[in-house]
């Protein structure tokens, strides 16, 4: 009995250091590429849709990529057997091409849930007025599954005083994000379980 | 087993890649509300000091436009002390900070104890507790005191309601009085009336003297007034005409404009050897010169481009930088307190208004939305600006947080309301 132990004790953990060494080097990478980058403001947002979709209307992109990715997703579905049976296509590159598409979903689902949660923050963050530097500040957020906020931390605080405060006091009047409720568990956990919320101010004239 | 595993899997894989950020730009347009509760009084009070002191806090604390009040029919409660507050009496009702207090007791001189407190409502956490004893004849300057110290806690910034206003008003056609006033406008005085124009008064930094161009006499003629006893000094004959005075920050010295044979350029005046010093030379018209708070610079307007542009000009190097180029005109340039940015009167379509820019950039904001504006004047803590402009034929002065959710107009005067100077504070 022991002996079944120490070996399934094993085989967990070589389970988790395969697993550990997987995620490092072949996990989809949404977080890091510098082209994809995860940093969300209005202005990289645009620059997103540019990069993404050729097109400067950034409020249609959602929209326009959820048309563009079922319509890619029927395309393919249907064509798929004919195109095989037709042409000897490879396909690993079909696969490839279907893994970008699920990729592209998956940021698309980032980045509305992180704009959501972008504007509901400005709505209740009162800045403080006539700051004359440039100040930056950073807030971990611990979430659960159901959006509640279980934890958070102001772990890089600004060199203002006030700015620090105001945005404790804005983090103090929420409670849930309910937004991300909407997400995959997969990708809830990837991003949203632990993420950081950078408060910027640019000085007093912006 | 999975499950568990998947869950590891992707919490490890969390941690090892870099964290999701989401950048927070932009603030809320929203005021922060605050509810002033009517303060507490001990039984046997004849007046209802309380109740005025709590009824000025609020007054103050809503002058610019800058919080939100929370209406008394609304309150839940009127707690006086820490022991009666709860805070979910205030968060049910969208409050961000509560304000209570409580006159404790008058002694034999007269004095009141009074004893204040300043909560934040989300954060639940008292941040502001205080005591001040004074006289029951001032219970105004002492809510002055107390909305001071809440403004700084709330805002981080020096509170400014102990301030005064310079001001010139011209009642008639032909009659004009140099005024000081409370920033409210209460407790006006008029420092002087004449029958000539009366332009530009600046006040010293010690708040005891104010410098002025008087043409009582035919000419521009800069005088200092002493504001405790009245006495007036003309500093003459330097050259045909003077004018636009400015106090350096140490109060030695004023920067102004003295024309020698016709031609204004920008000189400096020391207050006790009474020496010159000239620092700028040209045929252009230089104009309108004011101190960096450092001491080491001096912005000033001059046509020597073909149009009134902002120069700067280091008063030791003397070397010269210009600061504007949108627009054919940008004049009465001001430094902010940090000496960072610059605000100042730009002309666009024969629209003035009031514009800023940041020394370090070439970009200029518009603060202002109505088009005859001039003369604008910071608070000392560089959160509002103050400026003269007119509905129709009658001047009068507005204001605007440099957040822009506030605009405001100070009360009407009897005739036109023009040259506003804010005072700087008292230390």
């Amino acid at each position: 009995m022991n002996r079944t132990l120490t070996s399934l004790n094993t085989f967990f953990l070589v389970l988790l250091f395969l697993s550990l060494i997987f995620s490092m080097f072949s996990v989809p990478n949404l977080n890091i590429d510098e082209k994809q980058s995860i940093k969300i403001n209005f202005y990289e947002l645009i620059q997103q849709d540019e990069l993404l979709f050729d097109s400067p209307a950034s409020n249609t992109l959602i929209k326009k990529e959820t048309k563009k990715t079922s319509a890619i997703n029927e395309k393919i579905n249907a064509d798929e057997t004919s195109i095989i049976s037709k042409f000897k296509i490879n396909k690993l590159d079909l696969k490839n091409e279907i893994t970008k598409i699920k990729l592209s979903k998956e940021r698309e689902d980032i980045l509305r849930v992180s704009v959501i949660i972008q504007e509901r923050i400005s709505s209740i963050w009162i800045k403080p007025n006539s700051l004359s530097e440039s100040l930056i500040a950073k807030v971990l957020i611990n979430l659960a599954p159901s959006g509640e906020i279980l934890n958070f931390s102001l772990i890089e605080p600004s060199s203002n005083t006030s700015f620090n405060e105001s945005i404790l006091t804005a983090m103090n009047k929420i409670t849930f994000v309910e937004e991300v409720l909407s997400l995959e568990r997969k990708l809830f956990e990837q991003n949203f379980r632990n993420f950081n919320l950078v408060f910027k101010s640019s000085g007093e004239i912006e | 087993m999975i499950r568990f595993f998947t869950l590891l899997f992707f919490l490890v894989s969390n941690s090892i890649f870099t964290i999701l950020e989401i950048e927070i730009l932009k603030g809320s347009d929203n005021l922060s509300k605050v509810a002033f509760v009517p303060f507490g009084a001990e039984e046997g009070f004849e007046e209802d000091y309380g109740e005025q002191i709590s009824r000025y806090v609020e007054k103050n604390m809503l002058l610019f436009g800058e919080f939100e009040n929370l209406d008394k029919s609304e309150m839940l409660s009127y707690p006086s002390s820490e022991n009666d507050f709860f805070y979910r009496d205030w968060k049910v009702l969208g409050v961000d900070y509560s304000v209570i207090g409580k006159v404790n007791s008058v002694n034999a001189l007269g004095n009141l104890n009074i004893s204040y407190f300043l909560f934040n409502i989300n954060r639940r956490i008292k941040i502001l507790e205080g005591e001040i004893i004074g006289n029951e004849d001032n219970i105004e300057d002492i809510s002055k005191i107390i909305s001071n110290r809440i403004y700084e806690q709330i805002t981080g910034l020096r509170g400014i309601f102990d301030t005064k206003l310079a001001y010139v008003v011209n009642s008639d056609a032909d009659t004009y009085q140099m005024c000081i006033s409370d920033i409210d406008g209460k407790n006006e005085q008029i420092l002087f009336t004449s029958k000539a124009p009366i332009m530009s008064p600046d006040w010293s930094p010690d708040r005891k003297k104010i410098a002025y161009v008087s043409f009582e006499n035919g000419l521009a003629e800069i005088f200092i007034q002493d504001l405790q006893s009245g006495k007036r000094d003309s500093i003459q004959a330097l050259g045909m005409t003077n004018s636009a005075p400015v106090w350096s920050p140490d109060g030695k010295s004023l920067a102004l404009v003295v024309s020698f044979s016709g031609n204004p350029d920008i000189f400096l005046y020391s207050i006790n050897s009474k020496r010159l010093i000239r620092l700028t030379n040209h045929y252009g018209i230089d104009t309108e010169p004011s101190w960096s708070p450092d001491s080491k610079k001096i912005i000033f307007t001059s046509d020597r481009s073909g149009s009134p542009q902002l120069y700067e000009i280091n008063t030791k190097s003397k070397r010269k930088k210009r600061l504007t180029r949108d627009g054919n005109y940008n004049a009465r340039g001001r430094y902010f307190p940090d000496g960072k940015s610059i605000f100042f009167v730009h002309g666009n379509d024969g629209n003035f208004q009031i514009a800023t820019k940041k020394l370090s950039s070439r970009y200029i904001e518009t603060l202002t939305s109505t088009s005859l504006d001039e003369s604008p004047t910071i608070s000392p803590n560089g959160n509002i600006i103050i400026y003269a402009t007119k509905d129709g034929s009658n001047g009068y002065l507005g204001g605007i947080t440099l957040d822009g959710k506030s605009r405001f107009s100070l009360p009407v005067k009897n005739g036109s309301v023009r040259e506003p100077a804010w005072s700087p504070l008292l230390n």
